[in-house]
This record gives structure tokens, sequence and C-alpha cells, in this order.
């Protein structure tokens, strides 16, 4: 009765970790006890500040180091396994290529590892835009340039799984904007990513679910809405008391928070016209109204107890 | 394992390190005959005894490559087999070679592969050079060309295969075990050249060398042996070897075979950081 529920369990999730651990010789608990999914065709978004354990757990997922206890099963197979390494394109830290060799071979090189046709070569450099530079060396590529060879490199196996572990890492803004533009395009067919990052922006931008690290552990995973929170509204209006009944009447009182002397009202900020016009009718004067939303930002340095703008 | 093997050689073909490895060994057994000639040609030029013509003719040629094996050739063979497996850390290259399907010994085995095969192909660079500089000394010396027996070109292209394969893999087990190129290189070289030597001589001193047997067991030792039965009486008289070359093959291929396993098990258990 048990193999249907294990199947069904592979069809949704790509990536399953039970209490993945990993202690270094020197003693250091890199990752502790990590119970993380990645669900298929997500972009997940492997949030935690810098030494958090967000690399070592993904060079954990692709077998270049093992675990000291805990399991993973990533795209159905053991970690290293080269049954899922066929699965899996992945970019981790910084792309490693041959310095003295182009782009192209550099690729041509891997695509004879992974057992790719050479002409899927092409393909890739086409999809990351590097075609035109292809046949320069890798040693005299820009940051952006390497980090797109890397991103083509994991793109050769047209894999199931991509894992990213941050792609941003060195970029301009307009290498970054780029990058995250190349992310989402390979997302669109319903590909898996697992995105590693300490840019919350970017995480907000592309990601379905994130999971948040700290410390060596996962502090928590959920989909961005959820971590946000709900949206609302604030509003400061005078006479404060008839705007109070005004809103009251309007969304109801649990729906109404009176704090400071501004209302938060948590109803769709796209109520925030209708809001603005029963007040005015009722003759109340509306000092300040807004949308109010949780940054990313906020719950992540709330999640991991690190101190904004440190 | 074919596509593994296929993937090395694309890479290193391209590898400057052993195109300058390539030309460096040329260049040496050209530099190495044209002062033989000289010295030849003009005895008493220095104070180094005096060489015999006989021995650069073609006829020749294998007994005098053999020289150029060890410990020019050897020393080559360890910084190519170091900068070959300890790169690959420092570029971080070895993790984008592992995270595609082969497993990690697979990689391992078409990486040694590629390696034995540049190995062979430096002994027949270093075969091809010496022969053609024979002959051109035999042709300015209006001496008949003769070559010596197949045979005996094939044994010693196997001995100088065999030896640069022994150093290469010293060279590429370091560059595994430090994870690097620099210090392996270095480690290398200070033991083919310093450490080993300094070792046989103080072994072979204690109690009147009753434990000569442990210095024999030495790769340096055994090579020198192997090289030594390389040799004619045109040479002037040659002293007797303490290791046979049977025994010096056999030990060689132990050498061999120990640090490509050692490397390889290093490779595979260890985490990739």
């Amino acid at each position: 009765m048990s193999r249907p529920s294990v199947i069904a369990m592979e069809n949704i999730t790509i990536v399953e970790t039970h209490s993945l651990t990993k202690r270094y010789g020197s003693g250091v608990l890199a990752v502790n006890s990590v119970d993380m999914s990645v669900r298929r065709g997500e972009v997940y978004g492997f949030l935690g500040p810098n030494g958090a354990g967000k690399t070592t757990t993904l060079r954990m997922l692709v077998g270049l180091i093992r675990p000291t206890s805990g399991t993973a099963r990533v795209a159905g197979h053991t970690p290293g396994s080269p049954a899922g390494l066929a699965r899996i394109g992945a970019l981790i830290e910084s792309p490693g290529f041959y310095p003295y060799m182009s782009g192209r071979e550099n690729l041509k090189v891997v695509a004879d590892l992974a057992g790719v046709g050479q002409k899927r070569v092409d393909e890739v450099l086409d999809m990351v835009e590097l075609t035109s530079r292809a046949g320069r060396k890798f040693g005299t590529y820009s940051t952006g340039m390497k980090q797109r060879l890397g991103v083509a490199g994991a793109l050769l196996k047209d894999p199931d799984l991509l894992i990213l572990d941050e792609p941003s890492n060195g970029l301009d803004p307009q290498g970054m904007a780029e990058m995250r533009k190349l992310i989402k395009d390979i997302a669109q067919g319903g590909r898996t990513v697992l995105l590693s990052s300490h840019l919350l922006g970017e995480v907000e931008q592309i990601c379905d679910r994130v999971g948040v690290i700290s410390g060596g552990r996962l502090v928590i995973q959920s989909t961005v809405q959820e971590l946000l929170g709900e949206k609302g509204v604030v509003v400061r209006a005078q006479p404060s008391d008839r705007a109070g009944e005004v809103l009251t009447r309007m969304f109801g009182p649990e729906a109404v928070v009176r704090e400071d002397g501004y209302f938060h009202l948590k109803t769709d900020p796209g109520q925030s016209v209708e809001i603005n016009r029963q007040l005015m009718a009722s003759g109340i004067g509306v000092s300040e109204l807004r949308p109010f939303e949780r940054s990313l930002e906020e719950v992540f340095f709330q999640l991991t107890g690190e101190k904004q703008g440190s | 394992m074919i596509a593994t093997i296929k993937a090395e050689w694309r890479k290193t073909r391209f590898r400057p390190a052993f195109f300058v490895t390539s030309g460096l060994l040329a260049l040496l057994a050209v530099f190495a005959y044209g002062t033989n000639w000289y010295l030849a040609t003009h005895p008493g030029a220095t104070q180094r005894d005096a060489v015999s013509i006989l021995t650069l003719y073609p006829d020749q040629f294998v007994n005098n490559v053999m020289l150029a094996g060890f410990p020019i050739g050897a020393a080559m063979a360890i910084v190519l087999g170091a900068l070959y497996s300890g790169s690959e850390y420092s570029w971080g290259t070895l993790k984008t070679l592992l995270t595609q399907r082969s497993g990690r010994l697979t990689t391992w085995i078409g990486r040694v592969a590629v390696f034995e095969i540049w190995m062979a192909i430096l002994t027949v660079i270093l075969f091809a050079v010496g022969a053609a500089s024979s002959v051109v000394v035999a042709s300015f010396q209006s001496h008949a060309i003769a070559w010596p027996a197949l045979l005996d070109v094939g044994k010693g292209m196997a001995a100088i295969w065999l030896i640069l394969s022994v150093s290469g893999a010293l060279g590429m087990a370091l560059g595994t075990l430090f994870k690097n190129s620099a210090a392996a290189l270095g480690l290398g070289l200070v033991y083919l050249f310093a450490l080993q030597i300094i070792a046989v001589r103080f072994i072979d001193s204690i109690n009147n060398g009753a434990y000569k047997w442990i210095g024999d067991l030495f790769d340096g030792q055994n090579t020198n042996a192997l090289l030594h039965t390389f040799t004619s009486p045109v040479f002037g008289p040659a002293a007797p070897a303490s290791i046979g070359a049977e025994r010096a093959v056999t030990v060689l291929i132990i050498y061999l075979a120990a640090f490509l396993v050692v490397a390889a098990g290093l490779l595979r258990q260890r985490d990739v950081t």
C-alpha cells in the first residue's frame, strides 16, 4: 500500500531531504538537520546570509560532499548517483571551466561527459546569448559572461532540475537583471529551479517558494506569499473616531486595527480608492493612505536574527 | 568510459603545459646530442670525459635517448601530473566534471588513460627527435646509417613510458592529495631530486650497507637500474647493477599502480569543496 504514495511523493517533490547534516572535520556544524522539499516545476529560493550553509547543502544535493547524517533524494535518486546527475544541471558557486579553452570548447568537454550531443552546445550558448563570444578563451571572459557560461553548462543536459548557487554573484546591476530574466525564461518550460541567493529582491521577484537557512538550520519553508503575510492598507484620517466608524462599517471590526493613530486595514490594497472616496464623502480628512506589505527583507531579518543595515 | 576519455582528450589537446613539455623534451634531446657531438669532435675542449662519436650514431640512439628519461624527463612528468590533477581543484573544474553523469572512478580512469596517452606521446617525441638527431650526426660524419633492432627500440620506448608514467602518477597523486598544483609540484620535485637520494644514501650507509635492500626499493634506484640495462660497449665499461631489469620493471609497475590507486581512493572518498 505504501508504494503508490512513494510514487506520488516523487511525482510532487524533486528534492527531499530528511535531517540532512554536515559537520566538517574541524567540528564546524555547517548544516544542521535540514528538512527541505522542492516541488516539481517551481522556482525555489534558498535564502540565507553568507556562511549560513546554502552552498554546503547544495553540494550535498549534487554529491560533491557527503552528509554526516541524514538522507536526501534528488530527482528520485541518491545524490551523486550517475542516474540522478543525468537529470540535474548545476552551477555551484563560481563556474568552473578551463581558462585556456574557449567557452564553446569548454561546453563541448561538459557535453562529452554528460553524454549530450555537440549540437546542444550551440543551443545553450544561444539561450544564454553567448554565441558571438563563444570562441573567446574562458580566461578572458567578464564575470557576467562566466556566470552565463556556467548556466549554459548547467542547461546542457536539458535537466529536470536546475541548481543555481548564487548565480548573480559578482554581477553589476545590469548583469543581475539579465540573470533574473534568464532564470525566469528557464523556468518557463516547467523546469524546476533551485536558486540559492542572499539577494532578497532577486528571490522575491523570481521564486514561488522559499526556504530560509540560518546557522545551518532551515528556519522556514513556505510560499513567498505566506512568508510576506497578509497585505493591507494603512490609513491616517481626522477625526479619527468618525474615520474608525466608517472603516469598521466598510470592512468589519476584525479587519480594522487601530494603532498609534493609524488604522491598519486587512484588505486588498486595490480598495484604496474606495476607502478614500468613502472617507471623503463622510467629511473625513485623509492625511495618509498607503498599501501595507511586509518586504521579504523584513521577514528575512526577523527569521535569521540578523540586524538590518549591519 | 569512452565519453570520459573523449572529454579528457578534448581538454588536454589544447593545454599549453603538454605542448611546452613536449617541446622542452625535444629540445633537451637535441641539446644533449649537440653537446655530445661537440665534445666527441673536440676532445679536450672541456674537463669532462671524452665522448665517443660511436655513441651518437643511429644504431646507438635508443641507449642515448634513455639518458634523457631520468631525472629530467621524470621531473617533467611530475610537473605535468601535478598540474593535470591539481589545477582541477584550483580552477574549480573538478566540481563541473563530477556533477555530470560519469561517476568519480570513471572520471579518474578516463583521466589516467589520457595522461598515459600523453606519456606515450612524449616517449614517441623523445625517440623521434633522438633518432633524427642521430641521423644528422651520422650524415655529417659520413657514417653509414644502421638502426638498432626493432625489439630494442620497443623495449626502450616501453621503459621510458614506464618511467614517465611512474613520475607522472606521483605528480597526479600529490596534486589530488594537496588539491592544488603548486604544493604537489614542489614536493614531487624535492622528492625526486633530494629526498629519495638522501634517504637512499643514508640507508645504504647504515651497517656497511646491511639495509641496502631497503634503499633498492625506492623508485629512483629502480629507474636508474632499468636505464642502465640500455647500454653497449661503445659507452665504456658499466658498473654491475644491484637490481635486475625484470625486478626494476616489477617495482616500477607496483609504484605506478600504488600512486594511481591511492589517488583514486582520495578522489572517491573525499569531499569536493
